[in-house]
């Protein structure tokens, strides 16, 4: 008998050690797990998106008003004295501010004690209140407008233990595991509890610590088996073992799921802060921490925006155990429980209250970076959005559109539009609105919308023209009589102008400034439609389009981002630099990752360009645009190019000033007639947005081939100052006209009369 | 040889500016904005120390502030050949050129920063052609 049991007890042995040695793999495996996951990448962490910082200079254009805005986007709070950073004061002829230290793309920014003071529109002088001395420049830090997230679009601000004020943790404890501070990761008491409710048939729940939460959340599906809490208590002493009880609080705290906005979810306590009560996690009160900690059950079915009296009732629960395990007075709970939720009330953002000009940046950042790296790393993204131009142009759009509906008679809502403005010499995007609802996230039309372009295709023509000095300059008279143009295979085709009449003779300049299309047809089938698209290549078009006689006139449909790109290496007088919304990138411990500096490229020479500039800015002084002088003063000294397609579909409108060009389209997103011309529709929009950001004027720099001519331009023969309707023309040198007319300086009747009208005057 | 040419007329524009009000008639100072000087002070100093990214970061910070003003283009040409991208140091001083105006002195020295993007990039003709219309203005 002895002999049969040893090899069983020796089979028990062998057993017993290989189920041992099963386990203590499985433990080292879920160890190795454990361990990967804490010290690896804990969070996915969107990319953070960041709008231009506010450079602060005396002379800077600014109201105490505008400042204040600015600041308001950046969760400043008045304070009698500010001295703490992000606090500021205004006082009746300064504004004092504190700002935040800050890590910018070109390095650390201190916090800096600031006074702005102001005098006729302007900052006067900035004064650094710490030393008293007068300062040339302070940047403010700026305002966080979006984040690109992760796949499950789940939002967090990480906040360190120190940051987290006391009572929260006080509240979270109280509630969720009281003994957190001394268990090992698993509490026998709860799971003595969760194993009675098991057994007695309540299925499998509760006694979970602190830890177990956070190992759920963080490794395991939410599937409830025993097989998958023993796992899951396993893993929990695991992560004891290697970290202390502040790592594992400070990773939980910034785990949990705290609600939804639209379609981004709200993880941590850090962005749960200021998405509920505007204000940062350090600042809460105990009502607001105990309100947060509550929801921790039941995000959404104790959502204080959805449920506002469920989530008091559950406050107030965990205010009882608050004062109960005696983290609170009992002063501290009746003044706590009676106050309001104190939730503020606000429309949901989504992932950026400023979603076209992001869907941009993204773009832009995608020729660059993964997509799973914008979405995981922290990146930060430093952009050129400016709020103020930005909300500027989003309010011109959506209140002039329903100013046209209602002045119409036009059902409300039909109308929509785009706009996109930068500034002319560095080809920054300043403002992208893709439609009349800036905060929609869906189609952006100023990206994705193609309509054709009509009339803002001419300048491309005329620069081809003015680009041969021989033969054309803008004295050159061009043929406004009837045209038909005749393609074997295709329709003939004969364009009219817009007043449906012929003109005779008109000067190249008069041509553009009155838009006329017949001659343009002609002027372009001369020079060839290949060269004007040529052109528009150079410009800044990149894809191919096709090349019809129609498109002398417009006919190809671009975006509104596309003729941006066209009118910024205009206005960049012949420079071209692709349009930027990105400055630069950091990673999220503030190391420079990418920095997208400022380069040009000379596309266009300067002599002929600053004839067709000139020619622009008389468009708005006397032609299609002339309307424009009724918003904005005429020695601003425009430049632009009304668009008006068929059936008045499209009505568009490019202009720029001595600082920035903005580029509007109006129409139907089902293509129908709008009645709308560039001039009644799109060119209003633009003179609402334009007025309210203090134009720079435009002032050409003249290059120095340029002479200036006085023309008749009846006969576009040389004439001189005193004749009759005689214009002073700038001509490259040597392309002027010769020949003089009837009151030329070298006609005898044209210098008496000159002498005479010199003399006496008209 | 360069670099104390470059020190040396820093010094005279830094110097010119802070004297300007006092010499009615000495050559325009690079600005009347307090701010963009103190920003091309520091590109300067930075280019000085070799530090070119920063001062093309101070040089396009002074660029948002004027961005018609070019001298501000012009330092930022001379960044781009220290950093030796030839190809936009010439079409930066070109569109310093295309703003300067008046300047001699200033498309001068484009012309001269022109000519030595070119030189570097293997174009000696093309830099003997830049370096004459250095001469010429």
């Amino acid at each position: 008998m002895a002999k049969r049991r040893r090899p069983k007890k020796r089979f028990l042995i062998s057993f017993a050690l290989a189920g041992a040695l099963l386990a203590a793999a499985y433990t080292v495996y879920l160890d190795f797990t454990v361990r990967a996951r804490f010290e690896g990448k804990r969070f996915a962490l969107p990319a953070r998106v960041y709008a231009r910082p506010l450079e602060l200079y005396p002379g800077l254009q600014l109201s105490p008003a505008e400042l204040i805005t600015e600041l308001a986007l950046l969760d400043y709070r008045e304070a009698p004295q500010p001295r703490e950073p992000g606090t500021y004061h205004w006082s009746s002829d300064a504004l004092d501010l504190t700002t935040r230290p800050f890590v910018f793309a070109d390095g650390p920014q201190e916090a800096a004690a600031l006074r702005v003071e102001f005098a006729e529109g302007q900052v006067s002088a900035l004064i650094d209140r710490g030393d008293g001395q007068s300062l040339q420049l302070a940047r403010l830090e700026p305002a966080l407008i979006g984040g690109i997230y992760p796949g499950k679009n789940e939002d967090r601000v990480l906040v360190k233990l120190d940051d987290v004020p006391g009572h929260l943790v006080d509240a979270l404890i109280a509630v969720e595991d009281r003994r957190f501070f001394s268990h090992h990761g698993i509490d026998p008491r709860g799971i003595a509890r969760a194993v009675i409710a098991t057994a007695s048939g309540d299925g499998v729940q509760g006694g979970s610590t602190l830890t177990q939460q956070l190992v759920k959340n963080f490794y395991l599906t939410a599937e409830r088996t025993l097989r998958r809490k023993f796992t899951e208590m396993v893993m929990a002493v695991l992560l004891e073992a290697h970290y202390s009880k502040e790592e594992i609080l400070e990773t939980y705290l910034n785990e949990v799921y705290l609600g939804q906005d639209g379609n981004r979810g709200i993880h941590g306590f850090g962005l749960a802060a200021p998405f509920f009560f505007d204000k940062p996690l350090s600042r809460l009160d105990i009502s607001e921490a105990a309100l947060l900690v509550g929801m921790l059950k039941g995000p959404t079915y104790f959502s204080p925006r959805s449920h506002p009296k469920r989530a008091l009732e559950r406050r107030n629960l965990v205010l009882a155990q608050m004062a109960e395990t005696g983290v609170i007075t009992e002063q501290q709970w009746r003044s706590a429980r009676a106050t309001s939720l104190g939730v503020v009330a606000r429309p949901s953002r989504g992932t950026s209250p400023y979603p076209a000009f992001l869907n941009l940046a993204y773009r832009q950042l995608m020729r660059d970076y993964r997509d799973e790296d914008l979405r995981s790393e922290g990146l930060q993204i430093f952009t050129t959005l400016d709020p103020r131009v930005q909300h500027s142009a989003e309010s011109a759009l959506s209140k002039r559109l329903a100013r046209l509906e209602k002045n119409r008679g036009m059902k409300t809502g039909t109308l929509q539009g785009a706009l996109l403005v930068t500034s002319t010499q560095n080809a920054e995007v300043q403002a992208v609105v893709g439609g009349r609802d800036p905060r929609f996230e869906g189609f952006n039309r100023a990206l994705d919308a193609q309509r054709p372009i009509g009339s803002l295709i001419k300048p491309v023509v005329y620069l081809t023209a003015l680009q041969e000095p021989q033969s054309y300059t803008l004295a050159t008279l061009l043929d406004d009589s009837p045209l038909v143009l005749q393609q074997p295979g295709t329709d003939d085709w004969a364009p009219l102008n817009y007043d449906k009449e012929f003109h005779g003779e008109v000067s190249l300049r008069a041509a553009l400034v009155n838009s006329y299309n017949v001659p343009t047809a002609r002027l372009g089938l001369a020079l060839g439609v290949p060269r004007v698209m040529a052109n528009l290549r150079r410009l800044g078009i990149e894809r191919e389009l096709p090349e019809h006689a129609s498109s002398l006139l417009g006919s190809n449909a671009l975006s509104p981002l596309e003729v941006t790109e066209v009118y910024q290496t205009i206005a960049g007088d012949g420079f071209r630099t692709p349009l930027r919304a990105i400055r630069a990138v950091l990673t999220a411990e503030g190391e420079p990752l990418q920095s997208y500096p400022l380069n040009v490229e000379q596309e266009i020479e300067a002599a002929p360009l600053y004839l067709l500039t000139a020619a622009m800015q008389d468009v708005v002084r006397e032609g299609t645009a002339r309307e424009l002088g009724a918003y904005l003063p005429a020695d601003l000294e425009i430049a632009g190019k009304t668009g008006t397609t068929d059936d008045f579909r499209d009505s568009w409108f490019a202009g720029f000033t001595g600082d920035r060009l903005g580029v509007v389209w109006v129409g139907r997103d089902d293509n129908g007639p709008t009645g709308l011309t560039g001039a009644s529709g799109a060119m209003t929009v633009w003179a609402d947005m334009m007025a309210g950001l203090n134009p720079a004027p435009l002032i050409l720099p003249e290059p120095e081939n340029i002479e200036r001519v006085w023309i008749d331009p009846v006969s576009g023969l040389l004439s001189d100052e005193g004749c009759r309707d005689a214009v002073e023309l700038p001509f490259i040198s040597g392309s002027a006209p010769t020949e003089a007319a009837p009151c030329g300086p070298r006609s005898l009747g044209g210098s008496i009369k000159g002498w005479f009208e010199r003399t006496f005057g008209r | 040889m360069k670099a104390i040419r470059r020190a040396a007329s820093l010094a005279a524009a830094l110097l010119l500016a802070g004297c300007a009000v006092l010499q009615p008639g000495t050559p325009p100072e690079p600005s009347r904005n307090t701010a963009v000087l103190a920003l091309l002070d520091k590109a300067q100093a930075q280019s000085s120390a070799g530090q070119l990214e920063a001062a093309d970061a101070s040089l396009e910070r002074a660029l948002r502030i004027e961005p018609r003003n070019p001298f501000l283009w012009q330092e930022l040409a001379r960044v781009r050949l220290g950093q030796g991208q030839y190809r936009q140091a010439e079409n930066l001083a070109a569109k310093s050129n295309a703003l300067a105006g008046e300047d001699k002195r200033l498309r001068a020295e484009n012309w001269r920063l022109i000519g030595q993007a070119r030189s570097r990039r293997g174009d000696q003709k093309g830099a003997q052609a830049a370096f004459e219309r250095a001469k010429g203005e």
